[in-house]
């Protein structure tokens, strides 16, 4: 009877052997799952378990993917153009600035070093010299994979990271133009002046586009769709794959127009806002592991076992970690660091992914680089990755903890709002101060509890006003009796470096009097607090209004004028109220309030932020001010934004 | 002076490794080293010339076709004077035994059970099976194909492809080699034969009156450059082929030697058999 039944059970059933896309895909999110979970145990870095999941599946492995599967190839191709815009759209531009010299300096140096050693060691392989150029050039860039360990050990704030982090931006960007320059020079048969020609112009097309038509369009686009979570998403897709595009049509790489892409659209993604946690989250788990395991698909043990191979790798470790080492110990001499920052130096530049890899697997899609070259390269990441590692342990025993220092005025704005309707002024003010720091703007809507208008209106309404000011963030409600405090509280809550208040009138002597006593309050976990009369979705001529506290340049009146105007501000005069000069409408007055300012002072047109509390000595201002003697959000910049 | 005798004994020790190593390497080209079997020619096998639009002439004095255009390419780039074809029989080709040659060009799939006799460079070709018929034989679709009186090549993946997805309803005429099969068509003996779809597209191209490609079968199969196992050239020839994938080179002889693009042009056009209810 059992018999029986299994037969007709047999004879009904058709299984086949898995095929088709499912089980592709199965396949390669299996590999991106099971690859960084089993090979951490051995506390090794999740990369290293993404590419070698890739060898697995791959046609050197079980053949799960097939030497002529298409699918994972082409993922893997829109992982890398998205590996590339990340790279460039989380470096901090503001430690660049903020340690200028340093990280020009060190970035020299890093990328110099170790592209010499490479192009010697490519040359005295008896290789021609695009390759030779291509393998200096990779070995050149960096990859922060040892940030977070800096970063955990209370180090972030250190000048020698603050150098690292900074450079990057310069080592990546010059790592992909010499990558530009080589894939533009193979085959076609052109003259050198031909192809260098295409090149210059190519660049400029691409570095306009990115950088000048981008931002503006997807600033456009964030206005228009910005209240659509996933179209904001979309958007930036959308954004790099165009100048992508943009740079393939001069035969530039394409990801050299992605990074361009994420240069460009920095600013517009705050490192600590929702779209860049979105694009974090989507390129973790996705596309970037996908990626991986697509390069794995390379990894070849037959390959990786030969002798060449090995020597290969060898030479590599050589030119790349001696070069890093040599500029590290170099740079620190020039700098004034001590041997543990040297240290540090090392460990964060030391590492080998991002930027290696993409121009490596460029080098192979040309057909410049042989599997043995690649499957060295691999060898050299895996090295540079655990050498870094320990390195970074090291110095960080060394250094200690140290304190972290309060964060950039405009890194986290929060924004409270009673009545939407006087939301669009204070949230166009918020989103150019973030801007300048690289931070994020949340809107808060305050509602006292005797409030007679539905919440959820009151929140649309204001998640539209924010959307339209191209804020990347949620709208929150909090439940107080005072707009100020309510916002006041929102802000200590959320951890805010500034905390901005839509009031409808000029401040009334009842509400500074509340200003005074919650000032009186304030404390190192205390933001600062400014108050934002009047409205305007764009805004006009930026002026600071004289007086005793707004003429000390790092007053927070003045600081926060500089990042709205974006350039220098001009001065209102006390007298000036009378004559022709008013404001207009949509003009911007930034004033200190001040017990010796008479209240008329105050009554300019157009609209007001009045800076509420820049009295108390223990304020975040004060404390970074007496921490240095330069400007102190500069300086506050260091530990704004962290590398992901 | 401990220390510092240590750090130089360490940059010494650094030095003579990098020497080592590169003189170790030295000639190992970036993209791979080909030595050829006779000095300044590259010899190529293949199983059978003409092959319409893959080969044309005769061994002796080939005049051209896609898969002789790759050839001449491979040896330009290797810096070779000379090609010099040799004819050797399907079967032997994908069983490793080259006869000499450097490397087999001759519409050659990859599959794994080959690979063991055989190293694979890169693949320059999609091509899945297809079914060639005479003009206006309709394939709508599986069940209709069952119904054909199928030949086919012996020791073809494309005889696997016919066993594995069409399941035809009558055993298929099996010959040993391409041209039998197509003369079987031609006389009316089959109604349909099983072949890798560019190489079908030739031929309907070139005789119009003869053939037609009715449907093509889902699948990844890739043509590539078929090397004797373990060869140490394999590393130059796959660089070469990604190269000239890269460059343009194989999309100019597909549209010189195929008269298709190989992007956008008729293999997409011919419609996917329905295998399924």
């Amino acid at each position: 009877m059992t018999t029986l039944g299994h037969a007709s059970i047999g004879s009904i059933l058709e299984i086949s052997s898995p095929n088709g896309a499912p089980w592709e895909f199965l396949v390669i999110f299996a590999t991106v799952l099971l690859g960084p979970v089993v090979i951490e145990r051995a506390r090794i870095p999740g990369i290293i378990g993404l590419l070698l999941g890739g060898y697995v599946i791959g046609p050197h492995g079980l053949n799960a993917i097939g030497a002529g599967n298409t699918t994972l190839p082409d993922l893997g191709q829109l992982g890398l153009l998205y590996l590339m815009f990340v790279a460039g759209v989380e470096l901090d531009l503001n430690l660049l600035r903020a340690h200028r010299r340093s990280a020009i300096i060190f970035g020299l140096l890093t990328f110099a070093l170790p592209m010499l050693f490479g192009t010697i060691v490519g040359l005295s392989l008896g290789w021609e010299v695009l390759a030779a150029i291509l393998l200096g050039s990779l070995l050149a860039s960096h990859t922060l994979i040892t940030y977070p360990t800096v970063r955990d050990a209370g180090l972030a704030s250190d000048p020698a990271v603050a150098t690292v982090v900074g450079s990057t931006v310069l080592t990546d960007t010059l790592t992909l133009v010499v990558l530009a320059a080589v894939a533009g020079s193979v085959g076609g048969g052109r003259s050198t002046l031909d192809i260098a020609f295409q090149l210059v112009v190519g660049l400029a097309v691409l570095i306009g586009f990115s950088l000048l038509v981008l931002p503006r369009l997807a600033a456009w686009a964030f206005r228009l769709f910005g209240a659509e979570r996933s179209v904001r998403y979309v958007v930036a897709i959308t954004a790099f794959l165009a100048a992508a595009t943009v740079a393939e049509l001069f035969g530039i790489e394409g990801i050299v127009g992605a990074f361009f892409a994420g240069l460009a659209l920095n600013r517009l993604i705050p490192n600590e806002g929702q779209l860049m946690d979105r694009i974090g989250f989507f390129g973790g788990a996705v596309f970037i592991p996908v990626f991986l395991v697509s390069v794995g698909l390379i990894l070849n043990p037959a390959v990786i076992a030969k002798w060449q191979t090995l020597a290969f790798a060898g030479l590599f470790i050589l030119a790349c970690l001696g070069g890093k080492l040599l500029a590290a110990g170099l740079a620190a001499r020039l700098l004034g660091f001590s041997r543990p920052q040297a240290g540090l130096l090392f460990s964060l530049s030391a590492a080998q992914a991002a930027a290696t890899l993409a121009a490596t697997v460029v080098g192979f899609q040309i057909g410049l680089f042989s599997s043995a070259v690649v499957n060295a390269v691999l060898l050299l990441i895996f090295v540079s990755v655990l050498a870094s590692t320990l390195a970074a342990e090291r110095a960080s025993a060394r250094l200690g903890a140290q304190e972290h220092g309060p964060g950039a005025l405009g890194a986290r704005v929060v924004v409270g709002v009673g009545d939407p309707e006087l939301a669009p002024g204070a949230l166009a003010i918020a989103v150019r101060i973030a801007r300048a720091d690289g931070g994020v703007v949340q809107p808060v809507l305050v509602q006292a509890p005797s409030s007679t208008s539905a919440p959820r209106v009151a929140r649309e309404r204001l998640t539209r006003a924010a959307a339209i000011a191209g804020v990347d963030g949620s709208v929150s409600t909090s439940i107080d009796r005072s707009l100020l405090h309510g916002a006041l509280q929102a802000g200590i809550a959320s951890e805010a470096t500034l905390v901005l208040v839509a009031q409808p009138g000029d401040p009334s002597a009842a509400e500074r009097d509340a200003a005074a006593a919650l000032c009186a309050q304030v404390n190192a976990r205390t933001p600062p607090l400014a108050s934002v009369r009047g409205s305007a979705t764009r805004l006009g001529v930026v002026r600071l209004l004289a007086s005793d506290s707004a003429d000390d340049p790092h007053s927070l009146a003045a600081e926060m004028s500089r990042r709205v105007a974006r350039g220098p501000v001009d001065r209102l005069e006390n007298g000036d109220r009378d004559r022709r000069e008013q404001p207009a409408p949509r003009d911007v007055t930034f004033a200190s309030w001040d017990e010796s300012l008479p209240a008329a002072a105050l009554q300019v047109s157009g609209i007001l932020v009045c800076a509420l509390s820049e009295a108390d000595a223990d304020t975040n201002l004060s404390a970074s001010r007496r921490a240095s003697a330069r400007p102190r959000f500069a300086d506050r910049a260091v530990d704004a934004r962290a590398p992901r | 002076m401990v220390a510092s005798l240590r750090r130089r004994a360490g940059a010494a020790v650094a030095g003579v490794l990098l020497g080592l190593l590169a003189v170790g390497c030295s000639g190992s080209g970036a993209a791979g080293t080909f030595t050829p079997r006779t000095r300044g020619t590259l010899t190529v096998a293949t199983a059978q010339i003409p092959d319409p639009g893959f080969w044309y002439g005769s061994a002796k004095h080939p005049t051209g076709g896609f898969e002789y255009g790759l050839a001449r390419a491979l040896a330009a780039r290797f810096g070779l004077a000379r090609v010099k074809v040799i004819v050797v029989p399907f079967a032997r080709l994908v069983a490793g035994e080259l006869e000499g040659a450097d490397l087999a060009l001759s519409d050659i799939t990859v599959t794994a059970a080959r690979a063991r006799h055989v190293s694979f460079s890169s693949a320059y070709l999609a091509a899945p099976p297809s079914i060639l018929v005479r003009p206006g034989t309709q394939v709508a679709d599986v069940h209709a194909a069952q119904e054909l009186r199928w030949a086919v090549q012996r020791g073809t993946t494309l005889q696997e492809a016919l066993a594995d997805t069409i399941h035809p309803a009558r055993a298929p005429l099996v010959f040993a080699h391409q041209h039998e099969a197509l003369r079987a068509l031609r006389s009316g003996r089959a109604s349909a034969v099983m072949l890798d779809l560019p190489v079908a597209l030739a031929y309907a191209r070139e005789s119009p009156a003869s053939y037609a490609v009715a449907a093509q079968l889902p699948s990844e199969d890739v043509l590539a450059a078929a090397l004797p196992h373990g060869s140490e050239n394999l590393e130059a020839v796959d660089s070469a082929i990604r190269a000239f994938s890269e460059d343009g080179t194989i999309e100019r002889l597909g549209r010189r030697w195929l008269h298709t693009s190989l992007h956008e042009g008729a293999a997409e056009q011919v419609p996917a058999l329905r295998v399924e209810e």
